[in-house]
């Protein structure tokens, strides 16, 4: 059922009438209409061509980010989801790169800043603290991935690019949830459990927190908001910094369930 | 959970959005409106020219759904007595399929094999790009008639037939009045007739807050610039307008609480009836008085939950202290249609029901599993919201009419007092008669009723 509905999603050339019926209101003036107040084929709008971009450079980092995985990821169930991100956006990938080329949409080349950035904090990891992270990561991208398709689906214009979108949507969102079910079974293992933060080499105040009042204090944040008045964090917050002393923000119940691991 | 889990997790969190300063984020059209960028006259050609695409693509939808036919009930009428109410199930099964037969399956088994109903799916608006309200044409010409404000739009009409809509215009009842019945005289209530009508009923703040309700305020495709969906420029839209007479008259919009644009669904308009049992508002929102949903729904009702767009076109703020006070008041003491075969506490009386009708109540507080949250003591409703998780039935993601159907999550319990009066049901209208409620409920709760508890139950609810 899967497979022929991928199958189906990232072969099928889209069906004729497709094109969304938009908003007249925000289309570009020099727009070619038909008879019928639609745009004629082949027109893309400004938001057809960022969603392209988008799409390829998330569509490029999940091939990157999966062939790592594959050949370091520890669980079984993080290899298989890599190989199968591979083979779908592989092909996903294909169908978008000429799509976008008939529309003559010039898509990057090399990873962006942030995937960059994540597969060299990847590539600093192994075993459980890998996986734990790779998958997070899947999650993530997924949940931007599903609602860029939806954005393309109202406010791009192009046949070929919105039926893309509409095709890849359902596969995306059935990768949301494998990704967010395999999270919730690492999670749930002791040895995933035990890995620190100091082993995957991020403080958690410097990425995950925003700005004060976010959950997490740390002297960095401190110093960063010197007018913040260090906020206590917010229980279950869940980001607790573990290089602070057990006393501050947990209780002693907490405390000495850590060790014990 | 220790706290080594707590900080392993949250430094794989850290990891999943590491980098954020060098994280795009989603273009800021996927939640804010967008600027017009053509000249208006020529958007009034392009929607004109659609529209008729529009409109047939929508009655195919409908067509393929629900069988739309006028089929009125025997005998029996909504409360006003001026229109029939419409017999049983519309929604169209899939070929080959029984309702008993879906029934009999799990929901994995419904949804990998892709039998369940389109019609009990999400519904889609008439035109899913340019969204906003859109009424039916009876209220469109009496409000014309009455005001000289005219509420056709150029790019859209509305979809449904009137047989399947509320009776209009519908009756009022005020708590404070009970001995009089219906004070609406058969009018609708507009800012042109609500004083002559009203006037020796209401408190001078109820009236005042009655006038408020039916004064037009600008709104997202009503308005005066050129981001609008009428021909003329325009003075904007009632509380009432939907709303007719507290009731509704089936106008529908989209959910101001869910974007892209693309996702956001279709919203029929509730009816005001028996609000001062209502403590959540909103589908989705769950304002907690009447109060704060009056004040806020300048920003959602009217401007679709985006206050940039509103501050552009003139959204009307009404002051806490003094006209959403008013306003509430005048809300509160609009009463449920009567039930004579209710008692005190909402339980049918039995020397006056028939036996249809209290096995419909037994089935409806047993089997059934209806009162677990349609309380008859409260209204019929638990002032709480619920997901009813209809995706277990459907793979989300599929797209409709250019709308992406999704998980419809948590949405606040209905009153089923009057319900007879204000079809279609659910949020969002999919389902057009009570009958089609039944078989809705009877799969998604896996109640497995019979036909005669089934038409029991339909027989009962007419009673509410």
């Amino acid at each position: 059922m899967r497979a022929a509905a991928l199958a189906l999603a990232l072969a099928a050339a889209p069906a004729p009438g497709l094109a969304q019926m938009g908003n007249p209101g925000f289309m570009a003036p020099d727009t070619r209409f038909d008879a019928q107040g639609m745009p004629e084929p082949g027109q893309t709008n400004p938001n057809d061509i960022l969603f392209a971009q988008l799409a390829a450079e998330g569509g490029m980092a999940e091939v990157a980010l999966s062939e790592l995985a594959e050949g370091r990821a520890q669980a079984e169930a993080v290899t298989a989801f890599a190989a199968r991100m591979i083979e779908d956006h592989t092909a996903a990938n294909e169908r978008l790169a000429g799509l976008a080329e008939a529309a003559d949409i010039p898509l990057p080349e090399a990873l962006n800043a942030e995937h960059k950035a994540i597969r060299g904090t990847l590539e600093g990891l192994e075993g459980a603290a890998f996986d734990i992270a790779y998958m997070r990561g899947q999650v993530v991208d997924h949940q931007k991935a599903a609602t860029l398709m939806v954005w393309e689906i109202a406010d791009g214009q192009e046949a070929g690019l919105q039926g893309f979108a509409s095709e890849t949507l359902p596969v995306i969102l059935r990768h949301l949830e494998e990704a967010r079910a395999i999270v919730a079974d690492l999670s749930a293992q002791p040895e995933i459990a035990a890995v620190s933060p100091e082993t995957i080499g991020i403080a958690p105040s410097a990425t995950a927190a925003g700005w004060e009042g976010e959950g997490v204090t740390s002297p960095g944040d401190e110093t960063a908001n010197p007018a913040a008045p260090s906020p206590p964090p917010p229980a279950g917050a869940g980001a607790a910094p573990a290089d602070e002393p057990a006393g501050e923000g947990a209780t002693p119940a907490e405390a000495e369930t850590a060790p014990a691991e | 959970m220790s706290r080594v889990v707590t900080a392993a997790l949250s430094s794989a969190l850290a990891l999943a959005t590491a980098t954020p300063l060098a994280s795009d984020p989603l273009p800021p059209t996927t939640n804010f409106r967008q600027l017009p960028t053509m000249p208006f006259s020529r958007v009034m050609e392009l929607d004109a020219a659609q529209k008729p695409a529009v409109m047939q693509r929508q009655l195919d939808m409908l067509e393929a759904r629900y069988d739309l036919a006028d089929r009125p009930m025997d005998g029996v009428m909504m409360t006003g007595g001026l229109r029939a109410v419409q017999d049983g199930v519309r929604v169209r099964l899939p070929e080959g399929q029984t309702w008993d037969s879906l029934a009999a399956m799990t929901p994995a088994e419904i949804r990998d094999a892709d039998l369940l109903p389109d019609g009990f799916k999400p519904l889609p608006h008439v035109k899913q790009a340019n969204s906003g309200q859109v009424f039916p044409q009876f209220v469109i010409d009496e409000i014309d008639r009455q005001e000289g404000r005219d509420l056709t739009r150029f790019d859209v009409d509305f979809d449904l037939p009137a047989h399947l809509l509320p009776e209009f215009p519908p009756p009022i009842f005020l708590t404070t009045q009970p001995h009089l019945g219906d004070v609406s005289r058969g009018q609708l209530l507009t800012l042109a007739n609500h004083y002559e009508i009203m006037n020796g009923l209401l408190t001078p703040v109820q009236m005042e807050g009655l006038r408020i309700l039916l004064t037009p305020f600008p709104q997202e495709e009503f308005n005066q610039t050129e981001d609008r969906k009428t021909a003329e420029q325009h003075r904007g839209i009632a509380c009432l307008d939907c709303h007719s007479n507290f009731s509704t008259n089936a106008g529908f919009h989209h959910t101001p609480d869910v974007r892209p644009q693309a996702a956001r669904f279709r919203l029929d308009s509730p009816a005001l009836r028996g609000m001062f049992n209502q403590q959540i508002h909103g589908s989705k929102r769950s304002l907690r008085s009447i109060e704060d949903f009056t004040e806020f729904e300048q920003h959602t009702a009217y401007f679709n939950g985006d206050h940039v767009s509103a501050a552009r076109k003139g959204e009307h703020v009404p002051d806490r202290s003094h006209k959403v006070a008013f306003m509430a008041q005048m809300q509160n003491i609009i009463d449920f249609p009567p039930a004579p075969k209710l008692d005190p506490l909402g339980r049918l009386d039995a020397d006056l029901a028939t036996e249809q009708e209290l096995l419909g109540e037994q089935v409806f507080n047993g089997k059934g599993q209806c009162a677990v949250c349609h309380i008859p003591q409260t209204a019929f409703m638990d002032q709480q919201m619920h997901d009813l998780k209809l995706e277990r039935f459907y793979a989300p993601g599929e797209v409709v009419n250019d709308f992406v159907l999704l998980p419809d999550g948590p949405v606040k319990t209905f009153t089923l007092r009057g319900i007879k009066d204000t079809p279609p049901y659910l949020h969002d209208g999919r389902l057009m008669t009570l009958a089609d409620t039944v078989e809705f409920f009877n799969l998604v709760l896996h109640t497995q009723l019979t036909q005669d508890e089934k038409d029991a139950l339909v027989a009962y609810m007419l009673t509410l």
